[in-house]
């Protein structure tokens, strides 16, 4: 069955997950539309490369298309889908293949946008970072996750998470040293 | 210290608004692919398995009349009439198969605890 764009623009993110759990392709992809920021720009922190972002985000996608029906509460499918796109990435990371997937003929993967210099700054001093370090501070600055739900997110303990964060974000402070001091003549 | 705001700040100010067009018709493709990829999948297993059938109904079908005649036959040849139906549910290569199975249970779930 096919609903109308504006039904489904209008209609609230619980009642799409569920006409998507039904099969509705029309549904999802206006899911897809509304999260696709939040999914895209968390990857691009997360890689190096906005290639591997966007190829990466739209696999987070496909997963959760393909086991929406497993997920229980519909109102918790935000932090849903960021646990799916986080455990893409650790098994990216683990595979280590960065490329893969990733299909050069798809007009999805080929398209990246220009990044603004502040943007592409910050993924030059988080690519300085260990990959570890990188997925503790993106977790912690971006999606403001307390450190206890970063260690239950990624599974490193506790400690090692708060001093990754530390370490982190000490060498942030210096990598991005411009902007910050910027922004304390400011203030 | 731990989170330092100024960093949060320019996380909040780096993030960006992408076209959505070209991404959601990439998902979008993959999701058909994978969607043609598992009929394709299905199709094949479904000929792999008539054909299976096909081949293997036979000597299935031999095999099962064999047991069927095999597992009634009684173990030990009891002359007296009613003592052979006493012992009739005990008293063929049925019972004794399962009798032997039961056993193996037994003897793994004590095993295994």
């Amino acid at each position: 069955m096919r609903y109308s764009t504006d039904f489904l623009g209008k209609s609230p993110e619980s009642v799409l997950i569920g006409l998507a759990r039904t099969g509705s392709r029309d549904a999802f992809a206006e899911i897809v539309s509304r999260r696709q920021n939040r999914v895209r720009n968390l990857m691009r922190r997360c890689c190096r490369d906005p290639a591997l972002a966007d190829d990466l985000s739209q696999q987070v996608f496909l997963q959760a298309w393909q086991s929406l029906r497993q997920l229980e509460d519909p109102n918790r499918f935000a932090a849903w889908l960021k646990r799916l796109a986080i455990n893409l990435w650790l098994q990216h990371k683990r595979r280590n293949d960065p490329l893969r997937d990733a299909d050069p003929h798809d007009p999805g993967d080929a398209v990246i946008e220009e990044q603004p210099a502040i943007a592409l700054d910050l993924d030059r001093a988080l690519a300085t970072l260990a990959d570890d370090v990188r997925l503790c501070i993106v977790l912690g600055y971006y999606e403001r996750m307390t450190h206890a739900e970063i260690a239950a997110f990624t599974g490193l303990p506790l400690g090692t998470v708060k001093s990754h964060i530390r370490r982190g974000t000490k060498k942030l402070q210096q990598e991005l040293a411009a902007y910050l001091d910027t922004d304390e003549e400011s203030t | 210290m731990s989170i330092d705001p100024r960093i949060q700040a320019l996380f909040a100010q780096a993030e960006q608004v992408f076209d959505r067009d070209a991404f959601l018709h990439g998902v979008m493709r993959r999701i058909d692919r994978e969607r043609q990829r598992s009929l394709l999948v299905g199709a094949a297993l479904s000929i792999v398995m008539i054909a299976g059938l096909g081949l293997l109904a036979p000597p299935v079908i031999t095999a099962l009349e064999m047991a069927t005649n095999l597992l009634p036959v009684s173990l030990v040849d009891i002359e007296t009439r009613w003592l052979q139906l006493l012992l009739a549910p005990i008293n063929s290569v049925a019972a004794a198969i399962a009798i032997g199975a039961l056993a193996i249970v037994k003897f793994f779930r004590r095993i295994l605890g």
